[in-house]
């Protein structure tokens, strides 16, 4: 297998190792809500707050981002054809989606500074 | 010239409405249309995040937006859109993995998914009393 051959199938690989993720992570997250004994602020709270969870949710964040990346990119490689507007329409989707990784993030770490 | 695919005369039949799509193919396209509804939601479900942590009173604002019935018609389409993305997608690295990829399979596969979405859904809607 040429080193060719191994960059095309890298998205490939990415979007499959974090479905895979995505999925563990989901049925780990369905598991602990419908075990919660209560949905309440504290409760909530105290569990993205464990060390574990906030862990899983990063992890959980990141493999989600790189997922929703190369299935929007390969949508709109489909369907825009028009180069600049596909540069434009593939730039907004980084910021949107790198602004949405660091407001979790933000959220995330909050539990450690307050 | 006359022969390449931008000039040539040959009628292409494209009408979305006439093509009967095999199952397995509607569940292919509806990965993707779901793949994308996900992806719209993304931006408000991070907000609604923030909301829900920050403060006892922002947690129950956001309870309050998502108790509007608009909202609760978007939680539904939400809620189809991930167990089918979910499913589906799991569909999708079986064949990856070579199982389910025969053609009898394949189709068994997206009947399994097809009733795989709709037991979660009711089974989501009637636990959580939606």
């Amino acid at each position: 297998m040429s080193l060719y051959v191994l960059e095309g199938l890298r998205p490939w690989v990415i979007q499959r190792v974090s479905a895979v993720y995505i999925v563990l992570f989901i049925v780990y997250a369905v598991l602990c809500f419908f075990t919660a004994e209560t949905i309440a602020y504290t409760s909530w709270k105290s569990w993205l707050y464990d060390p574990f969870n906030t862990t899983v949710v990063g992890i959980f964040v990141i493999a989600l981002l790189f997922h929703v990346w190369i299935g929007m990119r390969d949508v709109i490689l489909d369907y825009v054809h028009n180069i600049m507007l596909r540069i434009f329409i593939l730039a907004m989707l980084v910021g949107i989606l790198i602004g949405c990784g660091l407001w979790v993030f933000r959220i995330l770490l909050l539990s450690v500074v307050g | 010239m006359s022969n390449s695919p931008m000039t040539n005369k040959r009628p292409v039949y494209l009408n979305l409405l006439k093509i009967r799509l095999p199952l397995t193919g509607v569940v292919s396209f509806a990965h993707r249309i779901t793949g994308v509804i996900l992806f719209l939601a993304l931006p408000f479900a991070v907000y609604l995040l923030d909301l829900s942590i920050e403060s006892q009173e922002s947690f129950q604002s956001a309870q309050q937006i998502l108790n509007q019935p608009v909202m609760l018609l978007l939680q539904v389409l939400l809620l189809w859109s991930i167990t089918h993305h979910f499913f589906a997608g799991i569909r999708f690295l079986l064949i990856d993995a070579e199982i389910g990829v025969e053609k009898s399979q394949a189709r068994l596969g997206a009947w399994l998914v097809l009733i795989a979405e709709i037991l979660t859904l009711f089974a989501i809607v009637y636990g959580v009393g939606l």
